[in-house]
């Protein structure tokens, strides 16, 4: 009976807020102003009479209901885009690869770079290098991706022409495999290292803070006192310690991955979910949008319940406290 | 502590920190990798960079959907992918009309037919010759699927001739003729298209089997990204390129410096720079007009005095210098570009004169109040005035007039409530009549002077959101009517001036300035880009002429 209710009562309340974030998903995005009709054929150089934009109007009318959109879900029917006439599933599975490349791999070197800094930083705190680092961080931590993103474009890919400064590939090369890995990589880093220096600095600030106030606990001051080498006492006694704040924040951070991405996708012209999304809702593109927003949306779960988890792999008292 | 102590007590620390880090990793292993690295990256370059015998293309959108007439995007860029893989009967170069998938045509008054004959080598992608009665089942086919490009209403029927004669009779006199079907309907292949029940879901490979110069291979909805392939049988000559790819670039100047694109459009600011690096720089005519759309229907601005007033009262030239740093030319109030052959210079300016608006609005019972705006009847006269981040050219320009016409209004004494909304937003809005003033704008105003009657009459222009939808002036519907059916351009002339003078009277919409649109392209490629006079198709603003490929 505790088991059942220990697994049971989680199950049901991350499904009602499914249940809740796919209505959210369904209902937000009809509520934009304008429709598909208006922002495909408002241009000049359309001619459309009454007739015809009213039986355009209508073949475009979205006019199912939320029992059905979930049933459609439920079959992995994710609908159809208007404007790119080609399955919702399709495009988003194009896209994704792109921003769990550029993003997951920003969340996860930033995080794990952060946390490596924060703590070596904490460890010698009051000497010059944290000094320098944590003065360094801060100024950085204020810098928007928008500056950092395009002072690297002018340096590295203007002045010294090392990387490319569009794209995620060379397009339609004739490329080898190795080739081509190397022409993903080139395009990929100045994306990257936007992303990281815009994350990098909270981890590291993060990190540091928590692993300062972890220094202080008295089973560092008897690790020590046993004489135990001190990168074990930094990273198997103290940093696991200081972990759960940093746990969190990539949880959140990788909640947001689809939307984060946007500035640098648009600076980059870089492709991705964040693009995607962005020009279906200026097309008003509504199966495209409810696809991209209900997926952000179950990832936020997804990442919530992840966490869950790891906190109890990283400290036991979680799964005690209930 | 002394700057230099400072940075070498950070060195030594820094070097420390590595080492006791890293113990077990010799500190100048690591600094061997660090330098191979670096040195390593500017030598590996970008692999497989574009060959003499292909051109590529910046966009800074990326997608504008499948290059044919049902699957494009309605707007330039996308039509202009099309134009690549299916041909016109007649195309323009620089200049004038030209033969494209027609040798010859030829208009009788009498019988309202045009006559063309077809080129006797032209030949579709699959190998099959173009003939006469392709061009018949295009327009039956356009008629029964609308292609939201061209409007079939003036044509009655076609006639095949012969194998390479076709006579195409209109149902009444329809004077952009030539500019709207002629050069804009792509002709289908009727062996393929004959079968389609619903070409808005047709995407069969063969969907694409044009007879223009390229081949459609591929597009690339993630990436927006296109690539076409030279047709070799092309009835024109090989095009001179064997691959002709689109690529994505938010930042075109650096794609251009750095060898990634051939050809892209660029802000005017950035023109002296890319010179000097050695590219070629062409500007277009005045073809585009930024414009405030006004709510005709909605007092006070049903009053044309005060519509009048308005223009009086924008400083059209503060509006350049400010918010385009000059790159920019203040617009005829006729509405067609002053380049235009039919342009009327007689059409009133009306110059920048606060004084004259304030005297104009006091004239319609409004008074200055302590607070100094107009009242009347206990009302402050206050209006909301809509800006947006408009695309021009295919390429997005962010608003900044909004704030310098707020201002204007202002010091005459009309409270005005700035909102700055995204395009399709105020779109909506301006369509449903729900709004005051919203900053708009179009282009093909240099094009066939039918965009005078469909962006100023509700008949023709009740699609687009650019349209002023105004009838109130019973004269100027008549001569839009009387322009559109004029085939003789001389008198068609005369009318199309009296509807410049009249309309800039009635002033259903206030034309601000023509942007100053350039593009940019590598030389070494060896095709010489240029605008085309009026815009491609029927008034397309873009350097992409496919005759750059051809001849």
């Amino acid at each position: 009976m505790h088991i059942w209710k220990k697994w049971l009562t989680p199950v049901l309340v991350y499904l009602s807020a499914a249940l809740v974030m796919a209505y959210a998903s369904f209902r937000l995005p009809t509520l934009l102003p304008g429709d598909f009709v208006t922002a495909m054929y408002a241009g000049s150089d359309v001619t459309l009479n009454a007739e015809q934009e009213a039986s355009l109007r209508s073949f475009y009318q979205d006019t199912q209901g939320f029992p059905e959109y979930l049933h459609n879900l439920a079959t992995l029917d994710w609908g159809y885009s208007h404007a790119f006439m080609a399955p919702v599933s399709q495009l988003f599975l194009q896209a994704l690869p792109w921003t769990l490349l550029l993003m997951g791999t920003a969340h996860v070197l930033s995080t794990l770079l952060g946390f490596f800094l924060g703590v070596e930083a904490a460890w010698r705190r009051g000497s010059l290098m944290e000094k320098a680092g944590v003065g360094m961080m801060t100024v950085l931590e204020g810098i928007p991706e928008i500056c950092s993103g395009v002072l690297l474009l002018l340096v590295f890919a203007l002045s010294l022409g090392w990387f490319p400064a569009a794209g995620a590939q060379m397009a339609y090369a004739d490329h080898t495999t190795g080739q081509w890995l190397v022409d993903v990589a080139l395009h990929l880093t100045l994306p990257l290292a936007t992303l990281i220096l815009a994350y990098l600095p909270g981890n590291f600030l993060l990190a540091r803070a928590g692993m300062v106030m972890v220094l202080e606990s008295f089973f560092v001051v008897t690790a020590r006192a046993k004489g135990l080498p001190p990168r074990r006492v930094r990273y198997a006694h103290a940093a696991r310690n200081a972990l759960l704040p940093l746990v969190t924040r990539f949880g959140l951070r990788f909640a947001f991955m689809i939307t984060g991405a946007l500035v640098v996708e648009t600076i980059f012209s870089y492709p991705g979910l964040g693009t995607l999304l962005f020009n279906a809702i200026a097309m008003r593109d509504l199966p495209l949008v409810q696809g991209i927003v209900l997926f952000s949306a179950i990832m936020v779960l997804v990442a919530n319940l992840g966490m869950e988890y790891v906190y109890t792999l990283l400290d036991p008292r979680v799964g005690h406290a209930s | 502590m002394h700057i230099a102590d400072f940075s070498r007590k950070l060195l030594q620390n820094s070097l420390a920190c590595l080492k006791e880090t890293f113990f077990p990793v010799r500190i100048h292993w690591l600094a061997a990798m660090v330098l191979t690295v670096v040195f390593m990256v500017p030598h590996i370059g970008f692999p497989g960079l574009s060959p003499g015998s292909e051109i590529r293309i910046a966009d800074s959108k990326g997608d504008w959907g499948y290059p044919n007439p049902f699957r494009h995007y309605p707007r330039g860029p996308g039509y202009v992918r099309m134009s690549w893989v299916f041909d016109t009967l007649v195309w323009k170069d620089k200049n004038r009309y030209v033969p494209a998938l027609a040798d010859t045509w030829s208009y009788d008054p009498d019988t309202k037919a045009f006559s063309f004959t077809l080129n006797p080598r032209a030949k579709w992608h699959d190998g099959r010759p173009v003939t006469a009665q392709d061009v018949a089942f295009t327009i039956s086919y356009f008629k029964q699927h609308p292609y939201r490009w061209i409007s079939t209403h003036a044509l009655d029927r076609a006639e095949a001739k012969d194998e390479h004669t076709v006579v195409i009779y209109l149902s009444m006199p329809y004077a952009p003729f030539l500019s709207d079907i002629g050069g804009t309907m792509p002709v289908l292949p009727q062996h393929i298209w004959e079968t389609v029940t619903d070409p808005l879901v047709f995407d069969d490979p063969s969907a694409f089997i044009g007879s223009g110069p390229y081949l459609f291979k591929d597009f690339n909805k993630t990436q927006g990204t296109y690539l076409f392939e030279a047709f070799p049988d092309y009835y024109q000559g090989v095009p001179k390129k064997e691959r002709l790819v689109y690529v994505r670039s938010g930042k075109p100047m650096m794609s251009l410096i750095t060898g990634q694109v051939d050809l892209a459009n660029i802000r005017p600011d950035m023109a002296e720079h890319l010179q000097k690096k050695g590219l070629t720089i062409i500007e277009n005519e005045h073809g585009w007009n930024k414009k405030i759309m006004i709510n005709h229907k909605k007092a006070p601005f049903t009053d044309p005095v005060f519509r009048r007033a308005l223009a009086y009262a924008i400083n059209r030239q503060e509006i350049i210098d400010k918010a385009h740093r000059g790159f920019a030319t203040a617009a005829s109030h006729g509405l067609l570009s002053i380049d235009h052959d039919m342009y009327n210079p007689d059409t009133p300016p009306y110059s920048w004169n606060p004084q004259k608006a304030k005297q104009m609005i006091a004239s319609l019972g409004w008074a200055k109040g302590q607070d100094g705006f107009f009242h009347k009847h206990g009302q402050v006269l206050e209006i909301e005035l809509i800006a947006s981040n408009l695309t021009v050219a295919g390429e997005r320009v962010a608003d900044r007039d909004g704030e310098i016409i707020k201002k204007q209004l202002t010091d005459i004494g009309i409270r005005v409530h700035l909102r700055n909304q995204e395009q399709t937003t105020t779109d909506s809005r301006v369509k449903n009549w729900d709004f005051d003033l919203a900053i708009s704008g179009h282009g093909g105003i240099a094009g066939d002077p039918r965009i005078l009657s469909e962006m100023i009459s509700p008949v023709y222009g009740a699609g687009s959101v650019n349209s002023a939808r105004f009838d109130d002036s019973p004269e100027l519907n008549r001569l839009l009517e009387a322009q559109m059916a004029e085939m003789d351009p001389d008198r068609r002339k005369q009318i199309v001036f009296k509807i410049q003078k009249l309309y800039a009277h009635q002033m259903p919409a206030i034309s601000l300035y023509y942007p100053h649109t350039m593009a940019a392209f590598n030389q070494d490629r060896d095709i010489t880009w240029f605008y085309t006079k009026g815009g491609i198709s029927k008034g397309i603003p873009i350097p992409q002429n496919k005759i750059s490929l051809i001849r």
